[in-house]
């Protein structure tokens, strides 16, 4: 356990050397800009567009991050043989590769709670720019609480994502494993679609396949609430503990694969 | 592989089916009535927006107006709006102009009043003379916009000079200059609808526009029919000195065997004198204004 | 207990992916290294020595065979907290510096954070890094790198270390450091393993080695006695030496070889047979003075080239290069 902490410490640090967490800067200099580009250009539905824009923004860069470091968490070190002092120390391999999984999660950590403050900032800002008349329309106020709940959602679905990133990490190369995480994540959204093919569809094979796919594919779409806490309709908790649940028994199945693989693996 | 890694995978797998399936019970996310949203409506911006991908966006724009149109159909919600199924073909029709199936989807289901559409005959004729900019030699665009001033909008002057219009255009079937004439000595009658129906029914493309043409072919059937009804009400009345109050009346008098269906197979009824439609016949409501020609 | 023991252990790899081809890399190598001695690990390029290092660290798999390390199965993790490996070309995270990376690695190892600094800061002295230890390591050149490469083997003072190559990227200076340190371990009672192909370094180090030749063991033993018999000549150098007297020298044909060193001064190589006090006496009559007699041994290299003269080359395919 100290040891996963202590490799997820160093992957941490490496992020930030690596200038990760600048993009919290183009995150906080976008939503800025558009939220002073809307007032000077409109009033009135604004404040439901920064809330999009905000929720999309900070789904988008998580992603973009889970995916461009998971992909090279482990395979950087097999490349460039890095791991070949740090396995000959007392470190067993699923520790290796649950560290490095901690350490990126800590990332995306602190980057989501850093947009989300920035986020609520601007918001709070914007709700000053508003009159009473307006702010009473609003089916939501302008710092809603709740849209934590959306937020919540997406940074299990970066977990997600970066569990799926870190899975092909250990076998393939980072070009094709951008590319199989990227079309992973695109079929699991449309996940929804699988379960209705078989109306649509006349072989009885191609449908219980698409069926089958349906409960074994990585369900993405079941993260995105953003449109839901934006409008202020109500969201269960039971959906959020069973989605989380979800999240969580879809990580630990990529990570025990991953580290299956990763201790069977001759380093050439 | 040892034995208590395999476990630990089986019962994660299980773990992940068994949590999706509950997922999928619960209806997947919770319902958002409004998750509908356009953020670009604009065609201009959309036309910049879509760079080199006009065409694949433009159909993902029309699955979205089928989507829209056909879920807020079967939603269970009293008052329907169909308020983005104009936008949507807009969209489409916008970035890839010479998408007919838009424009035909359009030209009915525009029209169509509630609950089976918006009831926006403006906006489907909108969207077929954008059309027709865009394509000048497209008869079948003339046609449908006679088309929509003809069954809903019941305007037989706009209608007959917009087939004499679609008449003039290269490719028009034969039968276009005559069905104007007719229009504009006639107005709405049953026979030009039929024959414009018909023409639907044997040369549209989409499985949905056939079955559209079929479903107003019966309806027009039905009218038939239900003129007879009337009929023989009125002799029952004229002989009988009294309304009949229901179909035993006619048959103890002879006009009737067995009881009246409609074409779809619902029983006709009689209320008041007046024969009418089942209300849960699948023809309804029979269109008006269109009498048989004399 | 031996420190390192290795029994019949084989590496075989498949190359090729449209039509695969079995590779020996290593065959049924079985040795065992002592406790407490520098075991020199020699062979040319492609032998098999980085293989074997890999296996004893368990970074590959072997196909049959085992290996030990202070008696428990290679992979052990409780061994892994005795032992310490140097690779070869050593890569490390270069965004970190050298106190960095030697911190990160020490507290693998469960130091408490002060004890981590201590060992870290004695380290880096020990290996000659100054202040560039603050640097990051990006920016070091490869001799620095080599010297933190041996320093993060040694962090936890092990009881055996691994080294693969240890004197590569060193000028002499750096090598003599680290032939001094070597030293310094086994006088500590560490076990030294390292492979090389620079014979002179494991002649001055090693007390055994083995030579690996395409993937198998072609020679193993103490290097005295390896080296003990091939005593071949002997080596008189004189001075003084007149023209005349040295014709002579040479037509009496008991001279094999004369080499000039310059302004008089000649090294004669006089067979085994010769008994050279009666050669140097004679010289000396005659006005020379002598400056050395030294027995002219076969030098490790040439017993190096002979047993990879002999050793045969059919392991399916010719050593790839690395």
């Amino acid at each position: 356990m100290r040891l996963i902490g202590h490799v997820a410490v160093n992957v941490f640090k490496e992020s930030v050397r690596d200038k990760v967490l600048y993009n919290l800067v183009a995150f906080a200099v976008l939503l800025i800009a558009v939220s002073y580009l809307l007032g000077q250009l409109t009033a009135g539905q604004d404040i439901k567009i920064i809330k999009d824009l905000g929720l999309a923004a900070i789904a988008s860069f998580g992603r973009l991050i889970a995916v461009f470091i998971g992909i090279g968490l482990v395979w950087k070190e097999v490349e460039r043989r890095s791991i070949y002092s740090l396995l000959s120390k007392p470190i067993r391999r699923h520790e290796f590769v649950l560290g490095k999984y901690a350490g990126l999660a800590l990332t995306l950590f602190v980057n989501v709670v850093v947009m989300t403050a920035a986020f609520y900032a601007v918001l709070a800002y914007l709700n000053t720019q508003f009159p009473e008349a307006v702010r009473a329309s609003w089916p939501a106020p302008a710092t809603d609480p709740s849209m934590l709940r959306a937020i919540v959602l997406i940074f299990m679905e970066l977990l997600l994502v970066t569990a799926v990133a870190l899975f092909f990490s250990t076998f393939s190369s980072p070009f094709l494993s951008a590319a199989l995480t990227c079309g992973l994540w695109v079929i699991g959204h449309f996940n929804s679609d699988l379960q209705s093919f078989e109306t649509v569809v006349d072989s009885p094979a191609a449908a219980y396949l698409a069926r089958a796919l349906y409960y074994v594919l990585p369900n993405f779409a079941a993260f995105d609430i953003k449109t839901q806490v934006v409008y202020a309709l109500p969201v269960p908790g039971s959906y959020m503990v069973a989605t989380s649940a979800y999240a969580l028994a879809y990580i630990a199945l990529l990570l025990t694969t991953a580290t299956v693989i990763f201790s069977k693996r001759d380093f050439k | 592989m040892s034995a208590r890694v395999v476990a630990l995978l089986v019962v994660l797998m299980g773990g992940v089916v068994g949590l999706q399936a509950l997922h999928e019970r619960g209806g997947g996310p919770p319902a958002s009535t409004t998750a509908s949203m356009l953020y670009v409506r604009s065609p201009e911006v959309v036309k910049r927006l879509a760079l080199s991908y006009k065409s694949l966006l433009a159909d993902v724009y029309w699955i979205r107006a089928v989507q829209h149109y056909g879920t807020t159909k079967l939603s269970t919600d009293p008052d329907k709006e169909y308020d983005l199924l104009y936008p949507l073909l807009d969209l489409t029709t916008s970035l890839d102009p010479r998408f007919n199936v838009a424009y035909s989807f359009g030209s009915i289901f525009l029209a169509e009043p509630p609950p089976g559409g918006p009831g926006r005959a403006d906006l489907a004729i909108a969207l077929l003379e954008k059309g027709l900019r865009a394509q000048p030699q497209r008869w079948e665009l003339a046609q449908s916009i006679g088309f929509v001033h003809y069954w809903w909008r019941q305007d037989y002057d706009q209608a007959a000079a917009w087939f004499a219009r679609a008449a003039a255009f290269p490719g028009a079937p034969d039968w276009m200059g005559p069905l104007a004439a007719t229009t504009l000595a006639q107005g709405g009658n049953r026979e030009s609808s039929r024959q414009l129906w018909q023409q639907v029914a044997r040369d549209a493309e989409d499985e949905w526009y056939r079955n559209e043409a079929g479903r107003r072919l019966l309806q027009l059937d039905a009218m038939d029919q239900r003129d007879v009804l009337q009929e023989a009400v009125s002799a029952f009345q004229q002989r009988v000195g009294r309304l009949p109050s229901g179909w035993d009346d006619l048959r103890g008098a002879g006009y009737l065997q067995g009881t009246p269906v409609d074409p779809a197979g619902a029983p006709y009824r009689l209320d008041s004198g007046i024969v009418g439609l089942d209300s849960a016949s699948p023809l309804g409501p029979l269109p008006r204004g269109l009498a048989p020609l004399r | 207990m031996d420190a390192i023991l290795t029994e019949e252990l084989t590496k075989h790899y498949t190359i090729g992916f449209w039509r695969p081809r079995p590779y020996v890399a290593l065959e049924a190598l079985s040795l065992h290294v002592r406790q407490g001695e520098v075991f020199g690990f020699l062979g040319p390029n492609g032998a098999g020595k980085t293989t074997t290092l890999k296996l004893l660290m368990q970074l590959t798999f072997p196909t049959s065979g085992r290996a030990e390390i202070l008696g428990r199965p290679v992979g052990d993790v409780s061994v892994k907290r005795r032992i310490g490996y140097l690779p070869e070309n050593p890569y490390f995270y270069d965004y970190l510096t050298a106190e960095e990376l030697l911190q990160y690695l020490a507290g693998l190892f469960g130091y408490s954070a002060a004890e981590c600094r201590r060992r870290v800061t004695s380290l880096l002295d020990d290996v000659g890094i100054g202040a560039e230890r603050r640097l990051q390591l990006r920016k070091f050149s490869k001799g620095m790198l080599q010297r933190v490469g041996i320093a993060q083997a040694i962090i936890n003072d092990p009881e055996v270390v691994f080294f693969d190559e240890p004197m590569s990227g060193l000028d002499p200076l750096g090598r003599r450091e680290i032939r001094e340190l070597i030293l310094r371990l086994r006088d500590r009672g560490c076990t030294v393993f390292f492979s090389s192909h620079v014979l002179s370094d494991a002649e001055a180090l090693c007390s055994r080695v083995a030579i690996l030749v395409g993937g198998r063991l072609a020679a193993e033993g103490e290097l005295s006695e390896m080296l003990a018999f091939q005593a071949r000549a002997w080596e008189v150098v004189v001075a003084g030496l007149e023209d005349t007297v040295l014709e002579s020298v040479v037509a009496s044909g008991e001279v094999v070889r004369v080499t000039p060193l310059g302004a008089r001064r000649y090294a004669l190589e006089l067979p085994l047979s010769v008994a050279p006090d009666r050669v140097v006496a004679d010289l000396a009559a005659r006005g020379a003075q002598l400056v050395s007699i030294n027995p002219v041994r076969e030098t490790l290299e040439d017993f190096f080239m002979r047993q990879i003269g002999a050793a045969p080359r059919d392991r399916g395919l010719e050593p790839l290069a690395r």
